[in-house]
């Protein structure tokens, strides 16, 4: 027989010791203006919390309760509903991440073209299970849901930033060192098929850079 | 209707001309979106004494344009159910969350003719009379957010957005909001929850958002693509919108097909494009030169096709509908011969469950057991009577929710079962049951 007394999953601890000193939790006024134009934007101001946790994931690198509460304290909400958007959403970092957060989609389209393949590499590259960080504190690897590029599939996205498209091994590798060098991935802009033939290209003269658009050559069964 | 003064009907799509995505080097800029035509659509509803609110909005029902979201809802009968205008704030939003998996189209109009969007929003506020809109946009797209923002503030710059646009005493203003990763928010009222600041938990319709939508003001909420589809018809009429593409269901449409196909991508075409013209002369077929095993035709929630069923069938929602699946967001994945369907419908199960926003309970568990149930099949510890189990939860779940994401689970797992039935079974080891009296087990066959 289980032991029904036992917890089936361990509750969050409610008052975790803080990360941040009290010195460390304030804004800029820079960012208090920031976040002044952001309830400007909205006729109350729960509507401007989601941009003030995003301000406050940027700056802090992740939402433990104390960064949430200044977010409700100086958007003049309260404390429970800020730390119900915050929990809400999967974008939002709860828990201290590595530098670079490299979330690989392995939803629908990524999985048909080999998503878990590139997972894995990744998993066996940098010797850490997804949901872990290395121990240097450079990289954490996330299995993430649809992120909308299903055409470059596999792909992934770096620190809710750029993405990678049309992943290979080879890249993943040069991406690694690329991260390691502090070098972020530029934005690519994937050239449309039909402006291949109408417009020898991509379209995008502004973007860093362009390619051109490739199968990968990866895995075709599911597994 | 023939084919005439310049209308494309599907089966001319080789000489198909783009208009959502015109070949136009640079279109996202500002000065050269302009060159090429731009804003002139806007200028001319708000000066040209012909084009009242309501002309727009009956133009736009004229043209027959239906949301490209998913439901398929006729865009200028949507606007239509907006009440008169009193003192009350009134609100668009338009929905760029596009989390649907398989669906990628919205991104590259941000991407490639961000403009033709602001357009289309600014013409569907001044229909609507609606002085406010806020463009959703999921927040994994944050390099398009930054880029739409730039546009944006030469909008505000130039005085086509904001206060008394182009001088004629008409002002909108138009805000971007960041989601936070939620497949969720792209349900309407759920974006409303979102955007108020709130966990976003669905409503309950009615009422519906233009009767209490945001803050419990009128709303209209249309797609990224939809809107872009507005200029469109304010330029060229709704005669010659109408008679693009499927007759039901007309217009240019983003397909967003990927998977096993030689040349994945966003392909601008009529709707009502045959299926296997699709994949075989427009993607370049299936890769590996394999055979084609089946279709997904419109994001993850629709019911997948068999390659058998696929034969003559159209991407309209009627057509599609015949076929016994659904138009959904036109975004297409086609699956080889060696796709192991298990394991696909694993992952999309795996996807719901995860995604599902846990406020009613049938969706909450329901999704939950989806993807426990087809686990167990995947690694070979089903029994044959799971699979009827599966499709007992499936109508369990079915309109038992408040939203329609439950459905969306439902489907998927329902139809893969009943066109794959024998990949299932297969699967699964044999339903035992214990007869009581200390004989051995009997083994119940298949089917």
């Amino acid at each position: 027989m289980a032991d029904i007394t036992k917890e089936i999953s361990p509750l969050p601890d409610r008052t975790p010791e803080p990360v941040f000193s009290k010195d460390e939790l304030v804004f800029t006024d820079e960012e208090k203006a920031r976040l002044a134009r952001y309830k400007a934007q909205y006729p109350t101001p729960e509507g401007a919390v989601m941009r003030g946790l995003w301000l406050a994931q940027e700056k802090f690198g992740f939402l433990p309760p104390e960064v949430i509460r200044l977010v409700a304290d100086e958007l003049g909400i309260a404390y429970a509903q800020a730390y119900g958007v915050a929990t809400f959403y999967t974008q939002y970092y709860k828990k201290k991440m590595g530098r670079y957060v490299l979330d690989v989609c392995t939803c629908f389209s990524c999985q048909l073209c080999g998503g878990y393949d590139m997972l894995h590499y990744l998993e066996e590259k940098l010797g850490i299970h997804k949901g872990e960080t290395t121990e240097d504190g450079l990289f954490t690897i996330q299995e993430v849901e649809c992120l909308g590029a299903c055409g470059s599939a596999p792909m992934l996205q770096v620190t809710n930033g750029p993405y990678v498209h049309n992943l290979t091994t080879e890249k993943l590798d040069a991406l690694i060192d690329s991260l390691r060098e502090g070098r972020m991935p530029p934005f690519v802009s994937v050239t449309l098929p039909q402006d291949e033939q109408e417009l020898d290209g991509n379209r995008r003269s502004d973007a860093e850079a362009t390619e051109a658009y490739v199968t990968p050559p990866v895995s075709e069964t599911v597994k | 209707m023939e084919a005439n003064n310049g209308q494309t009907k599907a089966g001319d799509w080789r000489t198909y001309q783009r208009v959502l995505l015109p070949p136009v080097k640079d279109l996202h800029r500002l000065d050269v979106y302009e060159q090429h035509g731009g804003y002139t659509a806007l200028r001319t509803v708000l000066t040209d004494a012909r084009w009242e609110p309501k002309a727009v909005t009956e133009e736009v029902k004229a043209s027959g344009l239906r949301g490209r979201g998913g439901a398929g809802f006729s865009t200028g009968l949507k606007w239509s159910f907006m009440p008169p205008v009193d003192d009350r704030p009134r609100y668009l939003c338009c929905n760029g969350d596009e989390s649907e998996p398989g669906t990628f189209k919205d991104r590259q109009l941000m991407e490639y003719n961000p403009h033709l969007v602001f357009e289309g929003i600014l013409i569907a506020c001044y229909a609507m009379s609606i002085n406010t809109c806020y463009l959703y946009v999921r927040g994994e797209y944050a390099d398009w957010i930054s880029h739409m923002e730039r546009e944006l503030e030469k909008l505000y710059a130039k005085g086509y957005v904001g206060e008394n646009i182009m001088g004629t005493g008409f002002s909108t203003d138009i805000v971007i909001h960041k989601g936070a990763g939620a497949y969720i928010c792209g349900e309407e009222s759920s974006l409303m929850e979102s955007l108020e600041g709130k966990r976003a938990y669905p409503r309950i319709k009615p009422p519906f958002p233009a009767q209490k939508g945001l803050w419990g003001y009128p709303t209209t909420i249309n797609n990224v693509e939809t809107l872009a589809c507005v200029p469109l018809i304010i330029n060229n009429g709704a005669a010659w919108y109408a008679g693009i593409g499927a007759e039901r269901h007309p217009g240019p449409v983003l397909y967003g097909i990927s998977g096993h196909v030689n040349k994945p991508g966003v392909y601008e075409y009529p709707t009502g494009m045959l299926i296997t013209d699709l994949i075989y002369e427009v993607c370049g077929g299936i890769r590996g030169g394999k055979k084609l095993k089946a279709v997904v035709p419109g994001g993850s929630s629709t019911p997948v096709l068999r390659a058998d069923q696929i034969e003559g069938v159209t991407m309209d929602a009627e057509s599609l509908r015949e076929a016994g699946s659904m138009m959904g967001t036109a975004g297409m994945l086609v699956m080889d011969e060696d796709t192991d369907m298990v394991s696909f419908l694993r992952r999309v199960t795996h996807f719901y469950h995860h995604e599902s926003c846990g406020q009613c309970t049938p969706c909450r568990e329901g999704t939950g057991w989806l993807e426990n149930l087809v686990t167990r099949i995947d690694e070979g510890e089903g029994h044959l009577r799971d699979l009827d189990l599966l499709l007992d939860l499936c109508t369990q779940m079915e309109g038992r929710t408040v939203c329609a994401l439950a459905d969306a689970a439902a489907w998927p797992v329902r139809h893969t079962i009943q066109r794959f039935r024998e990949e299932f079974e297969a699967r699964c080891k044999p339903s035992v049951f214990p007869t009581g009296d200390g004989a051995p087990a009997e083994a119940v066959p298949a089917s």
